[in-house]
């Protein structure tokens, strides 16, 4: 009888200290999601309509016969690509360089660090402005005729996008790095001592050491980073807009809109929030599948100590 | 047996914080009226704490709009829930047909009678005018003067061919960087695919005309007339800073002329507040765009934007009452043309504001020389995600002017099906 009480108490505070993340998780997440769902389905349009009707899979049909969507799912894929390299090679270089014996490498840690704390939005306007007013004055400065004579960067659809990377990877770097450095800390000292004493050079104990060591800490940074890539929307907004026109199939789009953008403007400037609706159940699909494949391909890399 | 009442008791206030309010009682009237410039919001609220120490009426002021805050969107979200303003603003039929379920008939308001621009759809009147604004090609006025050009001259292509040329061999000597401030790049489309567009629609049409419109509505494009149209919009990119032309924004685009490095600027008479805040004293005129070969006598002038009341509103007297007082009050007067600065819409107005290009603006609009503004005729969409993207192309250099003139072309004739 005492040991029954004593579980029942234990589970009622259990469910207690769970009922507000729960309260929250349920109600800005799973309700939403279930509204969006249901919405994508019908002819909403978010506005004061007469009555909303069941359409079936119409919308579907429609967001993939949208050009625009395609561009923007390939745009996506190929920024979520690069953006993977880039970012996890800058942010592993970085972590490196401060898990070394450099001196004041607490200082750089904060300072790369330092631009994940700036929101979204501003770092874009902000990367807008050296873009656009900063580089010409120094390619003019340098005297490099290429650049003076081209469009500004942020004017073409693939520097544009480029320029993209560039800023994601300067705002997260730092955040991946903290990973990075917490995993290589953690790398046993003992280990790379044998190696050493057994023979191996650094590039050896790198590979065959450090590597497999950190290999969870890899699991955890793809994940992030490719999540993040495929949701990117605030940078993608304030520094380049939909960005420079482009052709595609035929028809004169936007080049550098992002997917989560596309969605964002089919609702505000398409006023089709249902067709938008959908697109966003496609992209949930999508961000699902490619996760799930990148977080199994990474466990096998793991190592157990 | 305490610690789990402790528990509950906490958990009890985390989910009662939202719990308690509205408590009753007989409240004072309130309206909350929404609108979308964001430019008048700090003149607006002044307006509306002194409309409620004189009428007991408080009067909720929320503003959205500029780069920030889509007004469609925010309306949007406090529609779903259930929290929709009682006065709202709507720009054209679009928005119209998006709120109709709730936008009430306003037959019979006083002010009705005093203005031309009241906002009707199929005969019965739904929107009051927020104020007249208007556009054509803005310029500096003492560099024409320096380079010997009479704006009177500035009525067709060929005059405007003449001026720029000749503007363009003088840049060293009018420490101009271009001859004209001019935007397409991206988040800029409202500039090229709404109001220059417009020209296209309208310049050299009357008022009410809906021809060009129309036959265009139904992928009928008239050839002569788009052609000549697109070689005015070569005309002002190639004599635009390239830069500001593809990847400038508002700012930098309007900076260019305030700050004299560009005798033109595209833009209308909302940049009073720029050329004020920078101490702009040279003077300025607005002449009208050379979209045509032929030669045309006016500006496009219109309400850019109306006040609707939702008829589900509580107070829909008081929502009435508030309108008509603007028109008809001192303060409301006083907040139109003084404290908003904007070009009233009201004939019974007789204040004058100080901008310039409003001025200049009120004194077309007086002339009665004015073209209207149609292309709301089009979808947003059509405009920004369609029409937009064929000017960046013009203006980046990806396509010619005859690419230009057949991708229009064909985007009229899918937007007909």
């Amino acid at each position: 009888m005492q040991s029954f009480v004593r579980k029942y108490r234990e589970n009622l505070s259990f469910w207690l200290f769970l009922a507000p993340a729960l309260l929250a998780f349920t109600m800005v997440i799973i309700v939403p999601f279930l509204f969006g769902l249901y919405y994508s389905f019908t002819n909403w349009t978010g506005g004061a309509q007469a009555s909303i009707e069941w359409v079936g899979f119409a919308n579907y049909v429609k967001a993939f016969q949208d050009p625009r969507f395609l561009y923007s799912t390939i745009i996506t894929i190929v920024y979520t690509s690069l953006n993977l390299i880039l970012l996890n090679v800058v942010a592993f270089s970085l972590a490196l360089l401060v898990t070394s014996q450099l001196r004041l490498s607490t200082l750089y840690r904060a300072g790369f660090f330092l631009p994940n704390v700036i929101g979204g939005i501003i770092l874009g306007y902000i990367w807008q402005f050296i873009f656009n007013q900063a580089t010409p004055l120094l390619f003019a400065f340098i005297g490099s005729d290429y650049f003076v004579n081209n469009l500004p960067i942020l004017a073409k659809a693939d520097t544009a996008l480029l320029a993209l990377v560039i800023v994601s990877t300067w705002q997260y770097a730092g955040y991946i790095m903290m990973i990075y450095v917490a995993a290589l800390q953690n790398v046993p000292k003992d280990l790379i001592e044998a190696a050493k004493i057994d023979g191996a050079n650094a590039w050896q104990r790198f590979r065959n050491i450090t590597i497999p060591m950190v290999a969870p800490a890899f699991t955890v940074t793809l994940f992030l980073t490719l999540v993040n890539s495929f949701k990117q929307f605030d940078v993608n907004v304030s520094l380049t807009g939909s960005g420079p026109a482009v052709n595609f199939m035929g028809k004169p789009i936007p080049g550098v809109e992002l997917l989560a953008q596309n969605i964002s403007n089919t609702g505000s400037v398409l006023r089709d929030n249902a067709l938008a609706q959908s697109k966003a159940i496609i992209f949930f699909i999508v961000l699902v599948v490619f996760s799930l494949i990148q977080v199994w391909i990474s466990k096998k890399r793991e190592v157990e100590m | 047996m305490k610690r789990v009442l402790a528990l509950v008791a906490v958990f009890s206030l985390v989910l009662g914080v939202s719990g308690c309010s509205n408590n009753g009682g007989s409240e004072p009237v309130e309206i909350t009226l929404a609108q979308g410039k964001p430019e008048i919001d700090g003149a607006l609220k002044e307006y509306a704490t002194t409309y409620e120490s004189k009428n007991g009426v408080k009067v909720n002021i929320v503003s959205c709009g500029g780069d920030s805050c889509q007004l469609g969107d925010k309306l949007k979200a406090d529609y779903q829930a259930g929290n929709m303003p009682d006065i709202f603003q709507i720009q054209g039929i679009e928005d119209y047909n998006e709120w109709k379920e709730i936008i009430m008939s306003l037959e019979g308001s006083d002010w009705m009678e005093d203005t031309s621009l009241t906002y009707y759809v199929d005969g019965v009147p739904y929107g009051f005018p927020v104020t007249v604004e208007g556009w054509g090609l803005a310029y500096n006025k003492d560099l024409l003067d320096q380079a010997g050009i009479d704006p009177a001259t500035l009525v067709n292509y060929d005059g405007y061919v003449a001026a720029f040329e000749k503007l363009e061999s003088m840049k060293a000597d009018l420490g101009i960087d271009s001859v004209v401030s001019m935007a397409a790049g991206p988040g800029m489309y409202w500039v090229t695919a709404d109001h220059n567009f417009n020209s296209l629609l309208s310049n050299g049409v009357d008022y009410d005309d809906m021809s060009v419109v129309d036959s265009l509505l139904a992928g009928d494009v008239d050839g002569t007339r788009l052609q000549e149209y697109g070689n005015w919009v070569n005309l002002l990119f190639k004599y635009a800073d390239k830069n500001v032309l593809t990847a400038g924004g508002y700012s930098d685009q309007v900076n260019a002329f305030v700050n004299q490095k560009a005798v033109f600027v595209h833009q209308g008479n909302w940049i009073d507040g720029d050329l004020a805040n920078a101490g702009a004293s040279f003077n300025i005129g607005i002449a009208p765009q050379g979209s045509m070969k032929e030669d045309t006598n006016g500006i496009f002038v219109a309400a850019p934007s109306f006040y609707v009341i939702n008829k589900d509103s509580k107070n829909v007297e008081a929502a009435k009452q508030f309108l008509s007082d603007m028109v008809y009050t001192e303060e409301g007067n006083d907040y139109i043309v003084n404290k908003a600065g904007m070009a009233p819409a009201f004939k019974n107005i007789t204040l004058k504001p100080t901008g310039k290009m409003t001025n200049a603006v009120i004194d077309w609009n007086n002339s009665g020389n004015i073209y209207g503004w149609k292309q709301y005729n089009f979808s947003s969409s059509f405009r920004t995600d369609t029409l937009g993207p064929i000017y960046n192309q013009l203006a980046t250099g990806a396509i010619d002017v005859n690419k230009f003139v057949e991708l229009m072309t064909q985007a009229f004739k899918d937007n007909a099906k």
